[in-house]
């Protein structure tokens, strides 16, 4: 499991709250914030992120990220 | 035909969601077929089945009818539909249906409330999220913490449909929808709003209450678990407990000034209502309770008991609950009035009962037609003027609708015809 497939999975839950979204080319510069996610949507799509991962991780920990691909980062740092 | 006064309280809109029929249409053409929809119920978290190496299997077969196919209109986001229970999914598909019946677009938002009947409405959908993440609750959705209330369908409604008056619940166990109705009703006549939206909204149960519901003595036994079609006979000699069926009934009720300046015409005047508790938190019914509520209604109606011609009861099938309703409205002089059993048809919704039963009694005045009740072969009393197998053409002018709840709850709402 790379940084990229993280950044996939975190995109496809993104979609799953945000259909619309599914057309969309994400990058890793990406905010789920600027991309209309909101407060609700955010900890969820993480929440669902770590989930299919199997990653336990408190969310506090991943407040900080201020896109998809630092997002990615944390994650894969505490794998 | 009845001419609303400006201080009159009406109906102007109506939209039904249930296992007989998704909308009016469909809804209308069911009810006055008598064709029901039960069998044993295969929406998962609804049976029990339970097996182990140390005991024998146990697995339920709970009667009911579920609803088949829901169609979601589109102006619902799918984005919002996510996180929404089930009950929360048919209430929205339920209002989009009233609203456009009712045309509430053309009043001003801040002049529309919104009355939710029911609570502990989302018992299934809960308990099979809990039973998913019982071994992993870290990864439990955040978005849990909002949707597990009972508001929450208050938050979904109101950020769908342009309400801004207010929006609430209101528990009333199998009283509920008619609860809701009642609420609205005087939140028009004081004039907080001038439409209100009553809910009687989809009690999603789960096997756990299945399971009480038949310990108790409620649901319906094993006695007709081959023949699901047959095991709804509320009246019948051979009744025995409800049989449950999922709906959702949501009926617009308006100041008559309102609705004569949009020209729009009503279904019904809500002339009277009232309710009366028997101080006792036990499911048995009380004569005295009911009878209260019943003289009562008639009395704010301001109606003879002569004048009424058409009564939908709650009628169940319980045998205790069917005899004391049947007794009370004897004692009320009402047994003259035509008289059939919704339920029979449609099941119990439970929490949705009292608003559907309203929306049968509206339907039914539109129609000149009164419907058949099913599986009524033998009434526990012939005494009382049954629509039996078959519809009646007939055009009702007063009715009364009778729906009571667990924990001693009695109400009664008198309509007046508008059509």
């Amino acid at each position: 499991m790379n940084k990229e497939d993280i950044f996939n999975k975190i995109v496809a839950h993104t979609c799953d709250v945000i259909p619309t979204l599914k057309d969309h080319q994400f990058s890793f510069q990406d905010s789920l914030k600027n991309l209309g996610a909101n407060s609700i949507d955010r900890t969820d799509i993480v929440m669902m992120t770590l989930e299919s991962l199997s990653v336990r991780i408190p969310l506090i920990e991943l407040a900080k990220a201020e896109n998809i691909g630092a997002l990615a980062g944390l994650i894969y740092e505490r794998m | 035909m009845s001419e609303c006064r400006h201080n009159d309280i009406v109906v102007s809109g109506i939209g039904i969601t249930s296992a007989i029929g998704q909308g009016v249409k469909q809804f209308t053409e069911a009810l006055m077929q008598g064709r029901s929809n039960f069998r044993v119920m295969e929406r998962i978290g609804r049976q029990v089945n339970v097996s182990s190496s140390e005991k024998p299997a146990l697995v339920s077969k709970f009667l009911g009818a579920e609803i088949q196919n829901l169609t979601i209109p589109d102006r619902i986001p799918e984005s919002l539909l996510r996180t929404a229970s089930f009950s929360s999914q048919v209430g929205l598909a339920t209002l989009c249906e009233a609203w456009a019946d009712a045309g509430l677009h053309e009043i001003d938002p801040s002049r529309i409330g919104l009355v939710v009947g029911g609570s502990n409405f989302q018992q299934r959908d809960i308990v099979l999220l809990q039973a998913k993440y019982n071994h992993n609750i870290e990864f439990l959705r955040p978005s849990y913490g909002m949707s597990f209330l009972d508001s929450d369908i208050c938050g979904l409604c109101t950020s769908s449909f342009p309400i801004a008056g207010f929006a609430h619940t209101v528990g009333g166990a199998s009283a509920s929808g008619q609860v809701a109705i009642l609420q609205a009703a005087q939140a028009v006549q004081t004039g907080q709003v001038d439409a209100c939206i009553a809910m009687g909204v989809l009690m999603d149960i789960s096997f756990w209450e299945c399971q009480a519901f038949q310990s108790l003595g409620a649901m319906g036994s094993a006695n007709y678990a081959n023949e699901p079609a047959r095991a709804c006979r509320p009246f019948d000699q051979d009744h025995d407990g409800f049989i449950f069926g999922e709906s959702c009934g949501v009926v617009v009720i308006e100041n008559a000034k309102s609705a004569n300046i949009r020209e729009k015409k009503p279904y019904a005047k809500l002339l009277g209502w009232a309710t009366a508790m028997d101080g006792n938190r036990n499911p048995n019914p009380s004569f005295t309770g009911e009878t209260r509520a019943l003289k009562a209604a008639l009395k704010h109606a301001n109606i003879d008991a002569s004048c009424l011609d058409y009564i939908n009861p709650h009628g169940t099938g319980s045998v205790i609950g069917d005899e004391t309703e049947l007794n009370a409205i004897r004692e009320c002089g009402l047994n003259h009035a035509f008289i059939n059993t919704t339920k029979s048809i449609v099941g119990h919704g439970l929490t949705a009962a009292g608003a559907v039963e309203v929306i049968a009694t509206l339907i039914q005045m539109k129609e000149k037609r009164l419907h058949p009740s099913i599986n009524l072969d033998n009434p526990i009393d012939d005494n009382f003027n049954w629509v039996k197998q078959y519809p009646v053409e007939h055009q009702i002018k007063n009715s009364l609708n009778i729906s009571l709840g667990f924990g001693g709850i009695n109400t009664a709402l008198c309509l007046q015809s508008c059509i």
